[in-house]
C-alpha cells in the first residue's frame, strides 16, 4: 500500500534542499540567535533582570519575525525551483508515482529543513540565558509558533516555486515587504501575515509563560487562515503538478 | 509528405521489420501547438517492435513528439496512444515505458550509482542494488559510478541518464538526441545496447538531426520538418530518396562559359546556369558529376579554381522530401 509520501523523493529532496551553500545558510540561521545572545551575556549589566525581556524579543522578532520566512522561502521555492529551472524534474515525472505524492514529500521536507532549521534557533539562546522567568514553556510555545509558521510559509512558498520563475526573488520581495516590513507597521496587514499567525500559535501555547502582549490576530482567525492558506496552496501545487507539461524552447 | 511505405499509417500493415502485434505506440493526427506555433502538425504513425529515428533539423518537433509520446506533452489535437491507452495522465504507464530527455541536466550532487538507483527505487525494484549495478555495467560507467554527476563529461552524463532510463527494463525507450558529447567508440558501444534491447522486441525510439547516427541502426525513420511529418518509412528507402535528390554546385573555372556549354552534353546534368559567381549547376548524380567534371574540365584546357556544393544543409534536404 502507497502512503501519501514518497521515501525516494524525500530523500532527493531533502539532498537537494541541504546541498552545500543551502547548508551554510541553515548553519547561519541556526546560530546567530545563539551569537546574539552570548553578546548580550558579556554585555548586559543586569543578566538576570533583563534576561527574560531579552530573550521574549529575540526569539519573537529575530526568530519567529525575519528568520522563520526567510528559511521558509529559501526552503519552499527551491523544492521544485531548481530542478524546474534545470529540466532535472522529468526524471521525477517519468516514474511510475501519482504527481501529487511529489507535492507532499516535498512540501513536507521544506517543513522539516525549515522548522529543523528553527530548532537551534529557539533552544540555543534559550539554554544560554533561561532562569526561573523562562521555563521550558518557553522554546517549547516558540517552537511550536514556529512548526505553525512553517508549515503555512512553506505551503506558499511550494506553490510559488511550482507556479512562478524566479519565484526565491519574488518570495524574498514579499518576506521582506509585506512579513517583516509593512506587517510590523500597519495594522491592518498585520492581521493578515503569517508572522502573526505564528506569534498567536506562540501565545496560545505558551500561556502566561509568554508574556508578550500577544497578537492581534485571534485563535479563530489562525485557525481559519492558516487552514485556508495550507490546505489551498498544496491543493494548487498538486493541481498544478498534475497539469505540468514539460517546457519547449521553441 | 512522402510515405514511402504504408508505415506512416497507423490502419495500415507494418512493415516487415516490425512484428504482427498490435503497435505498442500510436500517433492519431496528433498536433500541439503553444499559443499560435504550432510545434507539431498532424502527425500519424504507428511504432511497433525495433528502432525507429526520428529524423529532422533543430525545432522540427521531434522532442515534441518524444514528449507527447512519453507523457510529459497533452496532444492540443488528436490522439497519442501508448498500447491503446492515452498516453498522458497515467504513472503506471512508466513501468513500462522510459524517457532519455534532450537536455543533459542531471541531479549533480548525486553520484552517478545514486541517480540510477533512485530510478530503481522510484520505479519500486525488488532488487535495487542489483538492478542498478546491471544498468550501470551495461553503459560502461562502473569506473566512475561513485563519482558526482556534477564531475561528468557530456557523453558520462549521457550513458548515466540511459542507464537511468533502462534500470527497469522498459519495453519502450525514448532517447531524445542520446548520442550528443558522446565519443565514437561510446557511440558504437550504446548502438550496440540498443540493438540487442531492439532484437529482443522492445520499441526503441531514437531522434537525431543527424542523419549519419541513425545509419546502421534504425530499420524504420520518421523524417521531421516544420512540424509536419515529412516521409517516413525504412531507413534504406529514405537514406537512397536523399541521396538521389538533385544537388546544387557552384563552380569557378579559368573560363566559365566554355565548361558550362562542355557540361550540358553530360547526361547528368540538369541545368547549368552563368552567374557574376561561376557557373551554378544542377545534377541527379552527384557521383558521376564528381567523376566526370575534372575529364571533361581537362579535355577543354580549363583549369577548375572552386567545386562548392550550395545546398548541403540538412535544411535543404529536408526540404527536398516536403516538396515531393
Amino acid at each position: 500500500m502507497t502512503g501519501p509520501i514518497e521515501p525516494t523523493v524525500v530523500w532527493l529532496t531533502w539532498r537537494q534542499l541541504f546541498a552545500r551553500r543551502r547548508l551554510l545558510l541553515a548553519a547561519a540561521f541556526s546560530l546567530a540567535p545563539l551569537l546574539i545572545a552570548i553578546v548580550f551575556r558579556v554585555t548586559a549589566a543586569d543578566v538576570d533582570a533583563s534576561s527574560g525581556a531579552f530573550l521574549l524579543t529575540l526569539l519573537r522578532e529575530v526568530v519567529i519575525g525575519t528568520e522563520l520566512p526567510i528559511a521558509a522561502v529559501v526552503f519552499g521555492t527551491t523544492a521544485f525551483g531548481g530542478e524546474i529551472d534545470d529540466g532535472t524534474l522529468v526524471y521525477l515525472l517519468v516514474k511510475p508515482i501519482a504527481r501529487w505524492r511529489v507535492v507532499v514529500s516535498k512540501y513536507l521536507v521544506a517543513v522539516a529543513c525549515t522548522f529543523a532549521v528553527m530548532i537551534p534557533a529557539v533552544v540555543l539562546p534559550w539554554l544560554l540565558v533561561r532562569n526561573a522567568e523562562l521555563p521550558a514553556a518557553v522554546p517549547l510555545a516558540f517552537g511550536a509558533g514556529a512548526l505553525g509558521g512553517a508549515l503555512i510559509y512553506c505551503a506558499l512558498f511550494v506553490m510559488l516555486g511550482l507556479t512562478i520563475r524566479r519565484a526565491l526573488v519574488v518570495g524574498l520581495m514579499y518576506v521582506i515587504g509585506v512579513e517583516i516590513v509593512l506587517a510590523r507597521e500597519v495594522a491592518g496587514i498585520r492581521s493578515l501575515s503569517i508572522r502573526e499567525l505564528a506569534l498567536s500559535i506562540t501565545s496560545w501555547i505558551g500561556g502566561p509563560s509568554v508574556p508578550f502582549s500577544g497578537s492581534v490576530v485571534t485563535l479563530a482567525t489562525v485557525w481559519v487562515m492558516g487552514t485556508l492558506i495550507l490546505l489551498g496552496s498544496v491543493a494548487y501545487s498538486m493541481r498544478r503538478l498534475t497539469r505540468y507539461e514539460v517546457a519547449e524552447r521553441l | 509528405m512522402t510515405a514511402i511505405s504504408e508505415f506512416a499509417d497507423p490502419t495500415s500493415t507494418p512493415p516487415a521489420t516490425a512484428s504482427a502485434a498490435p503497435p505498442r505506440i500510436e500517433l492519431r493526427n496528433a498536433s500541439r501547438w503553444y499559443g499560435n506555433v504550432v510545434a507539431v502538425n498532424d502527425v500519424s504513425c504507428a511504432l511497433s517492435a525495433g528502432i525507429t529515428g526520428v529524423l529532422g533539423p533543430n525545432g522540427a518537433g521531434k522532442s515534441t513528439v518524444l514528449n507527447m509520446i512519453a507523457g510529459l506533452l497533452a496532444p492540443s489535437a488528436g490522439h497519442v496512444l501508448i498500447d491503446g491507452l492515452p498516453a498522458t495522465g497515467r504513472p503506471d504507464v512508466y513501468r513500462t515505458l522510459a524517457l532519455v530527455p534532450e537536455r543533459e541536466a542531471v541531479h549533480a550532487f548525486l553520484t552517478g550509482y545514486e541517480f540510477v538507483r533512485m530510478s530503481a527505487r522510484l520505479q519500486q525494484l525488488d532488487d535495487v542494488d542489483g538492478a542498478a549495478a546491471r544498468a550501470i555495467a551495461l553503459v560502461e560507467l562502473e569506473s566512475a559510478q561513485h563519482r558526482r554527476v556534477g564531475t561528468y563529461s557530456k557523453g558520462m552524463r549521457q550513458r548515466i541518464k540511459i542507464a537511468g532510463a533502462l534500470v527497469h527494463d522498459p519495453q519502450i525507450l525514448l532517447l531524445d538526441e542520446p548520442f550528443n558529447g558522446m565519443d565514437p567508440r561510446q557511440r558504437l558501444q550504446m548502438m550496440d545496447v540498443l540493438r540487442r534491447l531492439a532484437d529482443d522486441g522492445r520499441v526503441v525510439v531514437i531522434s537525431s538531426h543527424i542523419l549519419e547516427e541513425l545509419n546502421d541502426l534504425a530499420t524504420n525513420v520518421l523524417v521531421m520538418v516544420s512540424g509536419r511529418l515529412a516521409a517516413s518509412g525504412h531507413f534504406r528507402e529514405i537514406r537512397q530518396l536523399m541521396t538521389d535528390r538533385p544537388h546544387t554546385f557552384t563552380i569557378r573555372s579559368s573560363d566559365d562559359r566554355a565548361l558550362a556549354r562542355a557540361l550540358l552534353a553530360d547526361r547528368s546534368v540538369f541545368s547549368v546556369e552563368l552567374t557574376s559567381d561561376g557557373i551554378v549547376l544542377r545534377t541527379a548524380d552527384r557521383g558521376a558529376l564528381t567523376r566526370q567534371l575534372p575529364r571533361t574540365a581537362k579535355a577543354g584546357g580549363i583549369r577548375l579554381l572552386e567545386i562548392r556544393p550550395t545546398d548541403e544543409s540538412l535544411e535543404s534536404v529536408f526540404s527536398y522530401l516536403v516538396g515531393r
